[in-house]
């Protein structure tokens, strides 16, 4: 069970589509496990909405809408289309239609943008080892303010003893971890602020894979040198 | 739901169903405005005249591509075209800032993931906490009149200028527990069940 959430701000920029891309990645993570933070999401894209309807209305230019209609014929087909119909007019026009590639097992639950990023499977992944039972894969949100990875920690196997510079946020996508503090499980959406210290070890019975997003204003503060030299 | 609602859901339903270009130009004539108004209220605008109608138009296209996505049963039509407008928004900001990054970090972004694919639209929503939520939103129409300025105020910027909660904080010059604070009372005045 998810014991671990987002607070009312995490959730609160994330509906309002605010808070920055490499953070709005872990809530999207945490909801994908977590149906009770959905329910209040929606709530508040809903809270959204009305104060969206309630503005007041901006007069659009006049050849507005027939730019759309235009741009709309432009294109080779919709949704609003049957299936069949579409991949037949992609087919008309040449178009090939690249097929998903294949994911395997161990993908097939994770959340949506997680399995995109594997392409199928997290061993295809590029990954960095540090020591016998931790490895980590740098994402690149295209953010320089931070630094977001998924970490893998082997069965029983710990992360060095590390201290943060900066806030991280982690969420976890399979297996388990402790630390001194807790016992961490599947969705759970941990944040650790700058300057504490911790040592996690996953569980015995399976391999821990973790999304982490690091605020890191140092250039050498990633994980590689993090672990190699923590800051004292 | 109410007569309005009911409304734009079905022409929402006919654009789906039939291509129907006359219901769309009723969705138009309707949301444009006030996707129009969105776009402008963005943080740091000034981005013109360009910026705003892009959105208005990159939005509806969407409606009009997306509209048999849209589940009439589970959702409802102003919110799901909001959330269009939003990810629209989100989108173009990213596409407008990868411009001035390096570009062959932002290359290889382009391929990791979409804005729609964090924003997921809707997808996971359960049948239960729609029918909740339909009952709701008068209620909650209502209630959100009666929230006091102080709390309006900071809402509206949430939602409508994509200032995150710290960056309130720094321009109202309060600090940032008093934002949050402000927001989980304004919540908790609309019902949300907000605990933390």
């Amino acid at each position: 069970m998810t014991k671990y959430h987002p607070d009312t701000r995490f959730l609160t920029d994330y509906s309002a589509g605010s808070l920055p891309e490499s953070q709005a990645l872990c809530v999207a993570a945490h909801l994908h496990y977590c149906p009770a933070c959905r329910t209040k999401v929606s709530e508040l894209t809903q809270v959204g909405s009305e104060i969206f309807l309630s503005q007041e209305r901006e007069e659009v230019s006049e050849d507005c809408f027939d730019r759309i209609m235009a741009k709309l014929s432009d294109l080779p087909a919709t949704d609003t289309q049957s299936e069949s119909s579409t991949s037949a007019s992609l087919a008309a026009t040449g178009q090939v239609i690249e097929p998903e590639p294949a994911k395997d097992k161990y993908v097939n639950d994770l959340p949506r943008a997680i399995q995109k990023l594997t392409g199928g499977s997290i061993e295809k992944m590029r990954w960095r080892k540090i020591g016998k039972s931790f490895r980590y894969s740098d994402i690149n949100m295209g953010d320089d303010k931070r630094e977001t990875s998924l970490l893998h920690i082997k069965a029983g196997g710990n992360v060095p003893k590390h201290q943060h510079g900066g806030d991280e946020i982690t969420v976890i996508l399979k297996g388990s971890f402790s630390d001194q503090e807790d016992h961490y499980h599947v969705g759970d959406y941990i944040v650790r602020t700058s300057g504490e210290m911790h040592t996690p070890v996953a569980s015995q019975d399976e391999d821990c894979l973790c999304l982490a997003t690091l605020d890191a204003p140092i250039v050498m503060n990633n994980w590689f040198y993090r672990l190699l030299a923590p800051l004292f | 739901m109410n007569e309005a609602a009911a409304k734009w859901s079905s022409l929402l339903e006919k654009v789906a169903l039939h291509s129907d270009r006359n219901a769309f130009q009723q969705l138009f004539v309707h949301f444009s405005p006030l996707i129009k108004a969105f776009a402008n209220k963005q943080a740091g605008a000034s981005r013109g005249e360009n910026f705003s109608e892009e959105i208005v138009q990159e939005t509806m296209i969407k409606v009009w591509q997306k509209a048999a996505s849209f589940n009439i049963e589970k959702a409802n039509a102003s919110t799901w075209i909001f959330t269009i407008a939003r990810n629209t928004r989100i989108d173009l900001l990213r596409k407008n800032a990868r411009h001035f990054q390096n570009k062959a970090t932002s290359d290889q972004y382009e391929d990791a993931f979409d804005v729609d694919d964090i924003w997921v639209e809707n997808e996971n929503e359960d049948v239960f906490n729609q029918l909740a939520k339909q009952r709701n939103s008068e209620m909650l129409h209502e209630s959100m009149k009666a929230l006091p300025e102080e709390q309006s105020l900071i809402l509206r910027k949430v939602y409508l200028e994509d200032k995150s909660h710290s960056e309130i904080a720094e321009e109202l010059e309060l600090p940032l527990g008093t934002v949050k604070s402000r927001v989980r009372l304004a919540l908790n005045k609309l019902s949300l069940s907000v605990d933390r």
